[in-house]
């Protein structure tokens, strides 16, 4: 199985921060989650494997291609979102989308309106006065409709209600159902990963602690388990307690 | 121009449209002329800083685009603007000769060699303007005030330049001195050519190093 996704040994150094040695990859017909608490590198992760911030080393292959050398071509097969980031708050849904399609030759119209249906979004709206879940919503509608095979999302489930949560999970389930696609998802609500995801990639202070399968992500952090404890670990409780691990190894 | 149409329908500041329509402010009797050119400064600028305030660059970043092609847009608009300007300004220049409107008593008219002045004004405010923008992607204001100093001093002596009277042939419309006007026009004509892909190409290079 070709991975859509190949990141390899990514570095990035900012003053008082260092991504160091990030290595994962996503194959098709997975949804992979990207967890680690704020500040740990998830976002500089996805933003270094797109090339908005410059890694200071590592690959980066995308659906078979050398991303950095074939970055336009890489970028039409994707579908980005970026929760939490506005763009352009004082136009209308209608003007960003019809400058969107332009730049994708396999722009879905039919799609986009059923998503646009779909999340209840009104197009004649200003980008500004949607909620931040339906901002969320709208960049997915966009992401979704020119039939990229890899989609890149950044918390796009922070910010939004149960029910949309839910309604985006199962889209994405829907998403790599064709067994050719894939979704990469960073988020710090890892009960939606427990929901989704079929791999997990943890990131803490920089680097990649465990990337696997979920099953396999969840055995290998058994130690972590309690005598109390009868149920398999959640991501979760992995993460609280391996946090609070590091955290009790850094005071003493 | 997916580029181009993008800047237009998103990016650019709605006022840098008014100031491209400027260029008819010739037909103003007394006016500093080469402040019409300050105008096509201000429209990058103004441009600059809406597109920062609207997180153009990360819209941009998720296109299929490169940064390469983000410089583009932003140069590709600016030269649309500049060029636009001057352009609109011709019928009015015309219209101007038509109404026998006197000659214009603060500074130069709008005659070639202020066509040709025109375009260095422009050629020396890019090419300080967008590499010092894109050294960092966001600091606009500090980008303005760099380029802006070499602007106004041009614009000082060109509007006093037509004050000494053995240059007052840069200020006359006479077929005579139009002709000698000509290699001003010449001049800007290619240093406005040579400015912006070099400001282009340097933008590019610093853009390429900036974190998003």
């Amino acid at each position: 199985m070709t991975e859509l996704l190949k990141a390899e040994h990514l570095y990035k150094q900012y003053p008082g921060f260092t991504l160091q040695d990030v290595s994962f990859s996503v194959k098709p017909g997975r949804i992979m989650g990207l967890i680690g608490k704020n500040g740990a590198g998830k976002s500089t992760t996805l933003k270094s494997i797109l090339n908005m911030v410059r890694p200071t080393s590592g690959t980066v292959t995308m659906l078979g291609k050398d991303f950095f050398r074939c970055e336009k071509e890489c970028k039409q097969k994707i579908g980005v979102v970026f929760g939490g980031t506005d763009f352009y708050p004082l136009k209308k849904l209608s003007s960003i989308t019809a400058v969107t399609r332009q730049f994708y030759p396999d722009w879905d119209q039919k799609k986009y309106e059923s998503y646009l249906t779909q999340f209840d979004l009104d197009e004649t709206k200003q980008f500004r006065s949607l909620s931040s879940g339906m901002k969320v919503k709208y960049l997915l509608a966009l992401a979704l409709s020119h039939d990229a095979q890899l989609y890149i999302l950044d918390e796009p489930t922070s910010g939004l209600d149960p029910v949309s949560r839910d309604e985006l999970l199962h889209i994405f389930i829907r998403i790599v159902r064709d067994k050719k696609r894939a979704v990469l998802f960073s988020t710090h609500i890892t009960s939606d990963l427990d929901r989704c995801a079929d791999d997990i990639t943890y990131i803490q202070n920089g680097h990649v602690l465990k990337s696997a399968d979920k099953e396999t992500f969840i055995r290998s952090f058994e130690h972590l388990k309690s005598p109390d404890d009868i149920k398999p670990l959640t991501l979760e409780d992995i993460m609280l307690r391996t946090e609070r691990r590091l955290d009790d190894e850094t005071a003493l | 121009m997916k580029l181009l149409y993008k800047e237009l329908a998103l990016a650019a500041h709605p006022t840098s449209f008014v100031f491209a329509f400027l260029g008819c402010l010739v037909v103003v009797p007394a006016y500093p002329y080469t402040v019409i050119f300050m105008f096509g400064c201000l429209a990058p600028y103004l441009t600059f800083l809406y597109a920062r305030e609207t997180n153009d660059a990360w819209y941009t970043a998720i296109l299929p685009v490169s940064k390469r092609d983000s410089v583009k847009g932003k140069c590709l608009l600016i030269l649309s603007i500049q060029l636009f300007q001057l352009l609109i300004s011709i019928p009015f220049v015309f219209l101007r000769k038509f109404l026998d409107v006197t000659n214009n008593p603060v500074g130069i008219d709008a005659t070639v060699a202020w066509y040709g002045f025109g375009l260095i004004i422009y050629s020396v405010f890019d090419l300080v303007f967008f590499p010092a923008y894109y050294k960092n992607g966001y600091k606009a204001g500090k980008a303005f005030i760099l380029a802006a100093i070499p602007m106004a001093l041009l614009m000082t002596v060109v509007e006093g330049v037509v004050h000494i009277p053995a240059l007052a042939w840069l200020d006359s419309y006479a077929p005579r001195d139009l002709l000698l006007q000509l290699p001003i026009l010449l001049a800007g004509i290619l240093c406005y050519g040579l400015s912006l892909p070099a400001a282009y190409r340097i933008s590019v290079r610093r853009f390429e190093k900036v974190d998003l």
